[in-house]
């Protein structure tokens, strides 16, 4: 089946609806309604998975009827026809059972589908007919005069027909799809390392402000989560980039971060075991999982709490004159970047700090051994992470390709510490739940089931302690090195 | 995809319009709904204005010389597609005998458009020949109308047998009573004293005799479509409910 075709009139020509239908009047039985108010309503993710994965998820409503509707470049890939829809924002499971259900819910996973868009079009539907009064072509006429032709499976050569005709009086149109993003682009190494700094950090608050709203209407826990990692990012770069920042940053904003990484953690951590709660419920083997319950009802009690401070904070002064005065700060710094005899060049700062944050993860690395306290692989992780931050950061300045194998060898090392923690947080805070509810008297099978799942997670910890060793050993690997050390060695070296 | 059969041995039992009705009520749940007129007479292409017409005929398509695919029509309605009848469908069972897996040929032919299609109907001529064997191969469920007379019953009992005996896997039986009328005393009689079991299933939901249903020839649409909130409509709605315990596709 070919696509949907559409057209409208040349140039800056108008549109003559009386002359379109005489047309294609001498070739079929033209029935034209009366033109009528269509509503779309876009769905998609915050994050537009919907939109990424070339889809387009509306409810239109028109002469009086809602349909849902899942189209890709004008086609119909999924429909329902009849109601009711769940209230927006509303997670994929909320939507009817069926085929359009089964293509979004996969896409969207764990986010909510949410209005993203709103337009009203005035459009005239026509029906072009053949001697037996069967549709065979749909046509779509909006008051811009953009006429739309549908071709009907069976009936491709009435389209081809109606759409000769059609061009005969309009322009097709071609369709263009937005472009894709463009990559960061590159930065001279020459550059300060201000501006390069100033326009990281503002890209960041921006993520951090978009997802505010969300977080506050709780609409799905990424909007929580990407404020953390937007909060997080800044953190260190306002670590990494000390050398060339002002003094004064390190002694006002890295506290006022830290303040409001702080208040989101524990709604986060609560986030994590309800996300993981049935993944968790399987690795049951003597408990049943419906002995969990109670500790789903722990965790949602405890959560709405931690909510309940986590929006004060979120909604108060001191969040909102944090980001005017952070926004300030950063148009200054961006502003004021001038080349200055003795002030650090982007390449520059690059190769510091990616050198310095490499040489600490390789020290606290072979450092480690078996009797290692569990801090030194935690220490160990953050270090990878600030290397992880600033290779990105710099990618602009390094070139991302030279960097992305850089970027997997130390993948593999995250990987695994990642695990150790993870396995070591869940299973402490597990505890600490258990305690908890101890005083509940319903809660003894769920505490019993707690008990199999700290033994799970204990055993992934050792699982993970034991790969350790192979994996940073690889890491460490003279090829890898060979490859850091050619990225910042003299032919990648900028001047400053 | 899920594939329910309208079919009896006995003729003029309301086969087609309820095919018709409840391809239409799967289509407008958003299922995408595929109709296959396999009776040569083509009832269901007519009420769809459709043209009665098959290239390569029942030979080609049986054959697997002529894609199913290119014989597809869009219906005037979203998401209903129609496999129109053809003259030579009354030659389909010389032309399935002449096939490999003669007994299946309908099944594999209707597999290849499963990823198309969440539902598809299938609309039988009346009586028993190899295209029935094919239905009951290709069949998960088969919709059997009864008019509720006594031998009417007695052909249901024959059918039920003809599928018992037929290989494995066989299709679930649902039978439910058509052209219901109330008025008469008889068909109380027999609706009231149903026939259970035999491995077989009668609906709760009764069609009754009803003009629209008949108007459907003129208005060459679903009841459904012009009809929207008369009774049989609604009955329509619940048997095909009641069907799919629904969910259908
Ligand atoms: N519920 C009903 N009320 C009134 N008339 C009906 C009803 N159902 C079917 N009819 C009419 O009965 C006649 C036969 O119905 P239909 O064509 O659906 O049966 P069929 O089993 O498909 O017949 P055939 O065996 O000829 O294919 C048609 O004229 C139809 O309009
Ligand atoms: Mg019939």
């Amino acid at each position: 089946m070919t696509a949907v075709r559409s057209a409208r009139p040349r140039g800056s020509g108008t549109f003559d609806p009386d002359a379109l239908r005489e047309l294609l009047a001498a070739s079929f039985e033209v029935s034209a309604g009366e033109p009528r108010v269509v509503a779309h309503t876009v769905l998609d993710t915050f994050d537009r998975r919907l939109d990424r994965a070339d889809l387009r998820l509306e409810l239109v409503a028109e002469a009086g009827t809602e349909r849902l509707e899942l189209t890709r470049s004008g086609q119909v890939v999924a429909n329902v026809l009849t109601g009711p829809w769940p209230r927006w924002p509303a997670m994929a499971a909320a939507l009817p059972d069926g085929p359009l259900k089964d293509h979004v819910a996969p896409l969207s996973g764990i986010r909510a589908l949410l209005v993203v868009g709103e337009e009203r079009r005035l459009v005239r539907r026509a029906e072009l007919r053949n001697t037996d009064g069967k549709i065979v072509v749909r046509l779509d006429v909006d008051d811009a005069g953009l006429v739309l032709v549908r071709p009907l499976r069976g009936y491709q050569k009435e389209a081809d027909r109606a759409w000769r005709l059609v061009t005969t009086l309009l322009e097709p149109v071609t369709a263009t799809r937005a472009a894709s993003p463009a990559p960061k682009s590159a930065v001279d190494p020459g550059a300060p390392a201000r501006t390069l700094l100033a326009a990281e950090l503002t890209g960041f608050l921006d993520e951090l402000r978009d997802n505010l709203p969300g977080t506050i209407a709780d609409i799905d826990t990424e909007f929580l989560h990407d404020v953390r990692v937007a909060v997080r990012r800044t953190r260190s770069l306002l670590k990494l980039g000390r050398p060339a920042l002002p003094a004064h940053f390190r002694q006002v904003w890295e506290p006022q971060f830290k303040w409001l990484g702080d208040r989101t953690s524990a709604v986060r951590d609560l986030d994590v075991y309800q996300l993981g709660l049935p993944e968790m419920a399987g690795w049951l083997v003597a408990a049943d999982p419906a002995d969990l319950e109670p500790f789903e009802a722990h965790l949602a009690h405890r959560r709405a709490a931690e909510r309940r401070r986590l929006t004060r904070a979120l909604r108060g002064v001191r969040l909102r004159r944090l980001l005017d005065d952070w926004a300030a700060e950063l148009a200054e710094l961006g502003g004021s970047a001038r080349p200055v005899d003795g002030a650090w060049s982007a390449g520059a700062l690059a190769h510091a700090t990616i050198a310095k944050a490499h040489r600490r993860v390789v020290r606290g690395g072979t450092a480690i051994s078996d009797a290692s306290p569990p801090e030194d692989l935690h220490l160990l992780r953050k270090r990878c992470k600030e290397l992880r931050y600033a290779m990105e950061m710099f990618a602009p300045v390094l070139g991302a390709a030279r960097l992305r194998d850089a970027i997997k060898d130390l993948k593999s090392l995250q990987d695994v510490l990642g695990r150790f923690q993870d396995s070591e947080v869940q299973w402490t805070t597990l505890r600490t739940f258990a305690h908890d509810m101890v005083a509940d008297r319903e809660a003894a099978q769920a505490l019993l089931a707690m008990g199999e799942l700290t033994a799970h997670l204990h055993a992934e910890q050792q699982r993970a302690r034991t790969e350790f060793a192979g994996v940073f050993a690889a890491y460490v690997r003279p090829a890898s090195r060979l490859r850091m050390e050619r990225l910042l060695g003299d032919d990648g070296r900028a001047a400053g | 995809m899920k594939t329910y059969a309208t079919y009896n041995i006995k003729g003029g039992v309301g086969k087609t319009s309820t095919a018709v009705n409840l391809a239409y009520l799967s289509a407008a749940s958003g299922r995408r709904t595929l109709l296959w007129d396999l009776d040569p007479q083509g009832a269901a292409t007519y009420l769809f204005r459709v043209k009665p017409r098959v290239r390569g005929g029942s030979r080609g398509l049986v054959s697997g010389r002529r894609p199913v695919d290119d014989a597809v029509k869009a219906t005037d309605f979203d998401n209903l597609d129609l496999l129109p009848a053809d003259f030579s469908y009354r030659n389909m069972d010389l032309d399935l005998d002449d096939a490999k897996r003669r007994t299946r040929r309908l099944d594999d032919l209707l597999s290849g458009m499963a990823g198309d299609y969440d539902v598809a109907f299938l609309d039988c001529p009346p009586g028993v020949s190899l295209v029935s064997e094919n239905v009951l191969r290709a069949a998960d469920v088969l919709l059997v109308p009864l008019i509720p007379t006594p031998l009417s019953l007695r052909t249901y009992t024959q059918l039920v047998g003809f599928v018992a005996d037929a290989p494995r896997p066989r299709p679930a039986v649902i039978a439910f009573f058509s052209m219901a009328d109330r008025r008469k005393r008889l068909h109380r009689e027999v609706i009231g004293s149903v026939p259970h079991d035999d491995g077989a299933r009668i609906a709760e939901t009764v069609i009754p005799s009803m003009t629209l249903v008949e108007q459907m020839a003129e208005r060459r649409a679903p009841v459904p479509v012009f009809a929207p909130t008369a009774r049989v409509s609604r009955c329509y709605q619940e048997l095909w409910a009641e069907i799919t315990g629904g969910k259908a596709g």
